[in-house]
């Protein structure tokens, strides 16, 4: 047995773009559920890049690494939503479904007829997923938000720098996308659940910074019980040391971190610093941390010497917190990750086969699966309008003919 | 703030630190009941700081870090001490009647204390277990300690962050765990929807941090695979290609920018005051900026360093250009936006008095939310949970009590 069965009668429909709204559909589909991607062949998702960046005949908006990934499992169909048709066509397939899941701007959707409550009357037990960036309300609901934007605006860039100062810095994964998309996914699990007992879908708004200032919720407490703006701690720990991050001889680097004496003597086992283990400066968590720098010095030197391989072996096997510090490269290479096999190799159209993250939730009895390749552009569209909408053949050639539904790529207006 | 989605569902917590009971504080914030069963000692996160000035020296008070009465809002408290046969004959009363168990123990914790988690699903079929740990339940490395910032290193998200001059730099606090915590509830979820909508039973989820961090870096390890390319430290841009997406230094502290279409370029130039770069082959169409990209840079720089981030913002608000401020914590909790969608809420807690702390990230609809209710003292709810609810009189808790099972 693998997915629960009922899960594929149940249908969502994805107009979202770029990462967060099509995660939540993303880890629907490898749930089971059946996902309908809508696109326009001029309004693509942009996480499938542009025209501009390869000759038609190389289908540059089929390359996309991060749309082939966030994408999988789906459907793909194309509507010109611009065009009363293409309204039309979306309504009865929202009619017919059981989520549906948008990122537009604020306003938008309503502007398309497709808003809440054109849609919650067409279906009363639909539930719908918006994911605003800092919500339909309020005097900034209409400012543009990213990723990064939401990082920043939620209070996690501030407290990204080096803790000898300097600017801050913004982190490598656009982490308002993914922790917003990750909780669409929850509010779709529980809205489906109340529905099973009261008959009836909703709305769930996601403001994206909304999800992300939770996770700086020591910081917030920090300030309102010291009065103090919390510092960037940079790679140290409010009372932990050593903690950082430390170069290695082939120019790779590791991570540690020291929390009690345990960790403390193995340290010093494991890197051969006994004299450190005897030193009065690092002899109690508190003198350590009040002589953070001169243990620095002291490590830097011992670790340079090591491979971050050996480096981390070392450290890990006397019970010490450590690791490399991985690229992605490394990261397809890590031990643990691949002993628990957790990339899926997937051959894709145009691309071939690569590997990609799996399902994080590892579930005994009804295995989620991400291994199943993402849309062409309409690479569905006969089948989706056949088998959903009942079409005929001759319907489905006219919508070709009049543009409404197509694939292949137009350059955007 | 607390919605009613899954007020029908129970959940025991036997979680610790941060990963596991953000995980059960999502739950409850959707309205499900948590029984947070802790040690007679009190979990680990319940010395984890920030704590009150007044209460910090304060030894009876120590057990009350203002981070836990957060992340454990919402929740019933009661202490069992699991080592005791007699505790888990408790526990296994409350999971009678549980949909789900949350844990994150170190892995084998559970089948040590002879509750093996393919036993219990045995027991309790309607039961799902979802079980949370550093690098899941199995493999070479499933054991070894792990740390924030080792997890955020191994799993990928520190690599390409920071000045390419020195070492990388680790994503601030928990943001990994935090991650962690929310695929953990989602599993849960799952497990419960496969059960109702007809697998039938419950069943056996496993949460692996590392992996759960490896999800979210932006799927680097696949563009690697497409294009041999590793994506390296850019320094404040956070990445280089066809776009700007920087830190930059303004009047008066930092702004972030984040701009990619050729329409944001053309307001962006627009804004600077030289409308004529958007018609400038160097900077007209994406190749082109990315070949350019530090000349445009230096552009930015020039023009950011003369204005305040406020104003910048508001520019940027006018003109469709994603540009932001960089809010501390302090300027985060007074944000006019968060203030008018009543974002934040008060916590009275006994110990700590008023916190105000993040309501909740997602928005239902379909009923008004009621508050939270503080996080409980250690075995605050043993008499309503351990007595009301399982028939214990009160001598017999009283006698448990004193031979250290509760």
């Amino acid at each position: 047995m693998s997915i629960a069965a009922g899960l594929e009668k149940i249908r969502a429909l994805d107009l979202s773009m770029g990462w967060a709204g099509p995660l939540v559909t993303e880890m629907l589909a490898e749930m089971g559920v059946q996902v309908i991607k809508v696109e326009d062949t001029r309004n693509f998702d942009w996480w499938r890049g542009s025209l501009s960046m390869g000759p038609p005949e190389m289908q540059p908006v089929e390359r996309s690494s991060v749309f082939n990934t966030a994408n999988r499992g789906k459907l793909g169909l194309t509507l010109d939503l611009s065009r009363p048709e293409g309204v039309a066509i979306l309504k009865r397939l929202a009619a017919a479904s059981d989520i549906l899941v948008e990122n537009f701007s604020p306003g938008t959707i309503g502007r398309l007829g497709l808003g809440w409550p054109e849609l919650s009357a067409l279906n009363p037990r639909l539930i719908m997923i918006s994911l605003p960036a800092f919500g339909s309300e309020g005097p900034e609901s209409n400012a543009r938000g990213y990723g990064m934007t939401i990082e920043a605006m939620a209070g996690v860039t501030a407290l990204t720098a080096y803790h000898d100062g300097g600017a801050p810095y913004m982190l490598s994964n656009a982490l308002g996308d993914p922790v917003s998309g990750l909780h669409g996914m929850l509010a779709v699990l529980a809205a489906l659940h109340q529905r099973a007992r009261t008959g009836r879908g909703q709305l769930v708004e996601v403001a994206e910074v909304e999800t992300v200032v939770p996770f700086v919720t020591g910081a917030l407490l920090e300030y309102q019980l010291s009065g103090r703006t919390p510092i960037p701690l940079g790679n140290r720990h409010s009372t932990a040391a050593p903690h950082g991050i430390f170069r290695c001889a082939d120019d790779t680097f590791i991570a540690l971190g020291v929390h009690n004496e345990d960790h403390w003597r193995a340290l010093t086992d494991a890197l051969e610093l006994s004299h450190l283990a005897e030193d009065p400066r690092f002899a109690s968590a508190d003198a350590r941390k009040h002589n953070e720098d001169a243990l620095e010095a002291e490590l830097r030197p011992a670790i340079l010497r090591l491979g971050a391989d050996a480096a981390a072996s070392r450290l890990i096997a006397a019970g010490v917190p450590a690791g490399q510090v991985n690229s992605s490269a490394d990261v397809l290479a890590d031990r643990q990750i691949g002993a628990r096999s957790f990339f899926v190799p997937i051959d894709r159209a145009v691309v071939g086969t690569h590997l990609y993250p799996g399902a994080i939730a590892r579930l005994s009895a009804t295995p989620l699966d991400a291994g199943r390749p993402s849309p062409m552009l309409g690479e569905h569209n006969e089948s989706v309008l056949r088998e959903m909408l009942a079409m005929s053949d001759a319907e489905i050639a006219r919508l070709a003919e009049d543009g409404i539904i197509g694939s292949h790529p137009r350059s955007r207006p | 703030m607390i919605f009613d989605a899954l007020n029908d569902t129970r959940v025991v917590d036997l979680t610790h630190y941060i990963a596991g009971p953000y995980a059960t504080r999502l739950l409850a914030q959707l309205g499900a009941e948590i029984i947070k069963v802790e040690p007679p000692q009190g979990e680990g996160g319940r010395r984890l700081g920030p704590f009150h000035d007044a209460v910090a020296t304060d030894t009876a008070h120590i057990d009350r870090g203002a981070l836990f009465a957060f992340l454990n809002a919402d929740k019933l408290g009661v202490t069992l001490n699991l080592k005791h046969p007699r505790a888990r004959e408790l526990l296994c009363h409350l999971l009678a009647t549980a949909d789900l168990l949350v844990e994150n123990f170190v892995p084998g914790t559970l089948a040590r204390l002879g509750l093996d988690p393919a036993l219990l699903l045995d027991r309790f079929p309607k039961l799902s277990i979802v079980s949370i740990s550093n690098f899941g339940q199995d493999g070479p490395d499933r054991d070894s300690p792990l740390n924030d910032i080792v997890l955020a290193a191994r799993g990928g998200w520190t690599y390409a962050v920071g000045d390419p001059a020195r070492e990388p730099l680790s994503p601030p606090g928990s943001l990994a765990q935090y991650v962690g915590a929310v695929y953990a509830a989602i599993g849960g979820l799952q497990a419960l929807l496969a059960r109702d909508l007809g697998h039938g039973r419950g069943q056996h989820v496993d949460i692996s941090l590392l992996e759960a961090t490896v999800a979210t870096m932006i799927y680097d390890t696949v563009t690697f695979q497409y294009t041999g390319i590793v994506r390296e430290r850019a320094g404040k841009r956070y990445a280089v290609g066809p776009f700007l997406l920087v830190t930059v230094r303004c009047r008066d502290g930092y702004a972030g920018l984040h701009c990619v279409s050729d329409l944001q370029f053309q307001s962006l130039f627009a804004m600077m005051g030289r409308p004529e770069l958007a018609a400038d082959e160097k900077f007209s169409r994406a190749i082109a900026r990315m070949a350019n990209n530090d000349e445009l840079l230096a552009i930015v720089e020039e023009f950011f360093a003369r204005h305040d981030a406020d104003w910048l913002y508001a520019q940027g608000r006018a003109r469709a250009i994603p540009i932001v401020p960089i809010p501390t914590a302090a300027q985060v909790l007074e944000w006019e936006q968060l203030k008018a969608r009543s974002y934040f809420e008060t916590i009275d807690d006994p110990v700590l008095g008023k916190l105000r702390v993040p309501g909740g990230p997602l928005r239902f609809t379909s009923n008004r939310p009621a508050p939270s209710r503080p996080a409980p003292r250690l075995g605050e709810h043993n008499r309503i949970v351990l007595g009301d609810r399982l028939g214990l009189a009160t001598d017999e808790l009283a006698r448990l009590r004193a031979e250290g099972v509760v």
